[in-house]
Order: structure tokens, then sequence, then C-alpha cells
């Protein structure tokens, strides 16, 4: 998937997982910029008695880097406090919860906002509410008006932390049975399938904690440069103790990062199973050191083993060993201006895997989810909107479909154009994105959607 | 800075000793059965001592510090003491934010017999 658990440490410690990170232009406000870094992954909205929240014990940041060094120069910081209303119950409600200071809510989580630029920290809220998850139709029967409560306005930033709808797609049950496309799979080795069929969207009525961040354009840019490149870490201290005379964990030593995601699928397909922690524990600077995996993925030489024939191009593209700067450009780089016209986000040379985010193109009026592979520059890779089919376009991407923009004789393999993971278009996800901050969609309630 | 903490590359180590949780977890319960008996011996991590990272023979070692030669005030936070090398004397301890490194093989050698 996107980052859930792609990494074998933090696969075992969901609260620090981050699943998946947006970066856009805000189509309602476009002089702002809207990012959101979720995590928790593949949550069952049945999921109690206790339901879904942020680690505690966990600091979660959103990064921005705006001179291309791949370095944070604004930090957004999200800590979180849980407070036990009534330790005498073993539920997470007594009663409707209608407001976000009901007292029939026993498990509240809070959290404090921060931003570290510049050297120093300022902190820009404090207890702030999240929203509860969203139970059912007795315990929760206005979800969506809890949810917008909890949406909070700060000088001109707006912030939200808590559950929502997962909006990533993909076909999770076949992707990972041998790199199987259900609509491909009559053509996969070594026997064929049962046939072209769409794909089935594994994370559907599925939930995520999600936490988004609107601020000015002209507060994370510096002038003349309009891209900035985006990411979110998860930190964990060093020294975690359960002290059992106490009943009660020991938190000591300094923070030390356990996860990362910028673009999609970059650690989880990209980067080999034995450097995937590590790349977790590392700040995008250090990216140089991963270069190789992108610039020769893996994954296109599996192509064309699972799908042989299907991709004789790209066979040879592999087989000539030839270094994939195309990949090299979208991932770790940006695309330089001149290679596609009118556009670029480029950051300079520094290899580094961050979202880069042209924060001059205005949002599209039809976006199409296809981004910028689409012909939709205000769509992925440049930035990543909710909807934006990012499985399908590095999978074509990877395929070959954009290796012409650094050789032009290169000739795409007719199939790499329409490698897909669904036959629909767009794919069905469940709960839609909605058009206000924070953008992705009412989570599932567990009484509508209890397996 | 916690944010500059949090993003800072760890310290480069051979591959077969890079950072993994799960060995950061199991060494942190070995530090937790060690810790009580260091932090009654005095303040081992104090501001002084707060920027060392690495093994240093030049470090006042924790048994000068108790001594009252460190003349560091003592946390309010609980001392967690990780002893990486016994033999070397190879010690990690963290208190608040802070973590420092000492090389002290008479203090390892005297946590290894308190829970012998």
């Amino acid at each position: 998937m996107s980052s859930h658990r792609e990494a074998p440490e933090i696969s075992k410690d969901p609260v620090a997982d981050s699943t998946d990170v947006y970066a856009f232009v805000s189509p309602d406000a476009p002089g702002t910029v809207t990012l959101i870094a979720n995590y928790v992954p593949l949550q069952l909205p049945s999921g109690g008695p206790n339901f879904y929240e942020f680690g505690d014990d966990v600091l979660y940041e959103i990064h921005i880097d705006n001179n291309g060094d791949g370095r944070a120069d604004i930090s957004y910081q999200f800590r979180f406090r849980t407070t036990v209303r009534n330790p005498g119950t073993f539920l997470y409600n007594t009663g409707a919860i209608t407001s976000l200071t009901d007292p029939h809510w026993n498990r509240v989580q809070t959290y404090d906002v921060a931003v570290v630029s510049g050297g120093s920290q300022s902190t820009l809220g404090t207890g702030l509410p999240c929203p509860p998850c969203n139970i059912g139709p007795l315990s929760t029967p206005d979800y969506a008006s809890l949810a917008a409560a909890a949406v909070n306005h700060l000088n001109g930033i707006s912030v939200f932390a808590g559950q929502r709808a997962e909006a990533f797609y993909v076909d999770l049950g076949a992707i990972f049975d041998l790199g199987d496309l259900r609509p491909f799979e009559h053509l996969h080795a070594p026997v064929g399938m049962l046939g072209a069929m769409s794909g089935v969207n594994a994370t559907n009525h599925l939930n995520v904690s999600s936490i988004a961040i609107q601020v000015p354009i002209s507060t994370v840019t510096i002038s003349g440069h309009p891209t900035i490149g985006v990411w979110t870490t998860a930190s964990r201290r060093r020294v975690t103790l359960w002290d059992a005379d106490r009943g009660e964990t020991v938190l000591s030593g300094p923070w030390r990062q356990v996860s990362r995601l910028g673009n999609p699928l970059v650690n989880e397909v990209l980067i080999p199973m034995g450097e995937k922690d590590l790349w977790n524990s590392l700040p995008p600077a250090d990216d140089k050191k991963f270069a190789g995996y992108i610039t020769h993925p893996g994954l296109a030489g599996l192509l064309n083993t699972l799908y042989p024939g299907v991709f004789p191009h790209l066979a040879a593209l592999v087989a000539a060993k030839k270094p994939r700067a195309d990949l090299e450009a979208i991932l770790l780089t940006g695309i330089p201006a001149g290679i596609i016209t009118g556009f670029t986000n480029f950051t300079g040379p520094v290899l580094a895997d961050m979202l880069r985010l042209n924060t001059s193109i205005a949002p599209a009026t039809k976006p199409n989810i296809l981004g910028l592979v689409g012909g939709d520059a205000a769509g992925f890779p440049n930035g990543r909107r909710v909807a934006d089919d990012v499985v399908t376009i590095e999978l074509r991407a990877i395929a070959g479909v954009t290796y012409p923009l650094i050789d032009s004789h290169f000739k795409p393999d007719g199939a790499a154009g329409a490698i897909t993971d669904f036959a629909s278009d767009p794919p069905a996800i469940g709960s839609r994105p909605i058009h206000t901050f924070p953008y992705l969609g009412v989570p599932y309630s567990g009484y509508n959607h209890p397996s | 800075m916690p944010s500059h903490d949090a993003t800072r590359a760890p310290d480069p180590v051979p591959a077969d000793r890079r950072l993994s949780r799960r060995s950061l977890l199991r060494g942190s319960a070995v530090a937790g059965a060690t810790g009580l008996a260091v932090t009654a011996m005095g303040a081992v991590a104090g501001p002084a001592l707060a920027d060392s990272r690495r093994p240093s023979a030049t470090e006042p070692s924790a048994t000068d510090l108790a001594s009252g030669r460190g003349e560091a005030a003592l946390p309010n936070e609980p001392i967690v003491v990780h002893v990486r090398d016994a033999k070397s004397g190879d010690i990690e301890v963290f208190s608040g934010t802070s973590q420092t490194r000492l090389r002290d093989q008479d203090l390892a050698a005297r946590i290894a017999r308190a829970i012998a």
C-alpha cells in the first residue's frame, strides 16, 4: 500500500505508522496549502471498545523543505494527550456523544500543535479537541457535526486531528499475490489466471487517523521558490520502559524517528526489505544512499518476469541497465523546467524523497485522478490530492511511460499506458472526500460497517 | 530542538548494529533492570554531559560525578542506564530528552554484580 505496514519494524507499531501524505493547493482557499498526514492504518470501524487513537508517546510532525536541501525548514509538531473521564466503566461512551464536551464521552483525546522554524519553536494551540471515533447511530448520531466542530482555526491556520475515512485505494489482495493486477491477470505468468476483471479496493470501508493543517502559502515558501517538499515523520523516545510497580510507561532519552513518508510507495515497493527500517529513521537529505533503488527499480524487472512478453520495450530498457532518470526526477529532485511544457517542481540537485508541490499552480477545475500523467499539473506528482490514483500513476511510470521525458527515442509498451489496478474509472471509494478542510471523507461507523 | 533531534540521522554504525526498534526496546528492558542501582549512585547524567554522545576516554566517569567532582544537579526525571557492553564499560545514560555515553568499566562491573 502507499505506506501502510511498509517496513518490518513499523508494521508492529501502528500508532506511529504513517500511511499517506497529501499536499495540495486548497481548492476552496487557493491562497493556502493543505497538508495531511495519515497514521494508524487499516482501522476496522467496529474495533472497540478501545477505539483507535493517536499515540500519546509519539511525536508526529509534518515537515516542509522550502530551499531544496532535503531538510526541514518548517516543522509542524503534534503531541496528543488522552484523558479517561470515568475509569470505572469499560465503555468508550456511556451515552450519545452530541458535542466535543459531552460527559458521556469517556475516553477523550486532545492535542498541542507547534511550529518549529528558524531554530525556534512556537506554540500554535494547546488542548485542541479531537473528535471521537465514529461508533454508530446511537453513540455518535451526528458524526459530521462532531468532526466539523473539531476543526480548529488558529490565526489563519486551520488544524484537525482525528479519524477519517481511508481515501487511498489499491487492490491489495491481488497486488501482493505476486504482482497480480486483476485487469491484466490473464497475462500473468506462469499459467495465467482467471481472466481480466476489475480490481477490488482492499481499503474500502476502513478508517485512518488523520492530521491535517491548512496554512497560507506565503508562510511556507520563500521568495522565488514556489515549490515545497513535504513529508511526515513519527518519532519515539529512545527508551520505553514498563514500570510494573507504578503501572505506567517510563519514557526517556531524545526523540528518534521511526517512521517517514513523502512520496507514496517509495519505501513500500522501491526500497528493499533490508533497508526499509533504516530508511524510516533518516531524513530525506540522506536519500542519496537509496537512489540506486529508484533509478534501477526491482519492480521494473519483476513486471517482465510476471508478465512475459507484455513489456518488451521495458525489458530491453532493464536489460540495458540504463538508470531511470525519469523516476529520479519524479521522486527525488522534482521535474526540471523544460521537460514538460509550462511545468516544473524541481527543487535542486539534492536527492530527497519529498512530495514536491509547486504552489504557483492553481487547483484544477476538472481534476484528473491520473495527475500529471493525465495532463493535470495540479495533481500527483505535483503534490498529491486526496483522490489521485497514485498506484496507477507510479506503476505506469515504473513500466516506462515516463521514460520518454528523458529519452525521446524510447517508445513505451502499449501495455504500460494501460496498466491499472481497477477497470472502473474512477475506482469505487466508499466515503467520498468532502470539498472543504480536512477533505477526507467522514469515517465509517462501526455499526454500519461492522466487518 | 525536538524537531531537529527527531530528524537527525543516527550516528554512523556498522550495518549489523543499525538501529532496530525491537533491539532498542530489548535494550531498554535491560537498562531498566540496572537503572535503579545507578540512580542511587548520584547524578550520572547532568547537563554537562548532555552533549556527549560517544564513548571517550577523556569524559568524566560516572564515579567521578558520584564522588562530587561532577557538581551536576539531580534531575527530576528518571535516569535510565543501558550497559551496552559490560566488558568494555560502554554505558548509555538517559534522562529527560538527554542521553550521554560513558566508558566506565568499574561502574559497568558494579552494575553487573548488582543484578547477578
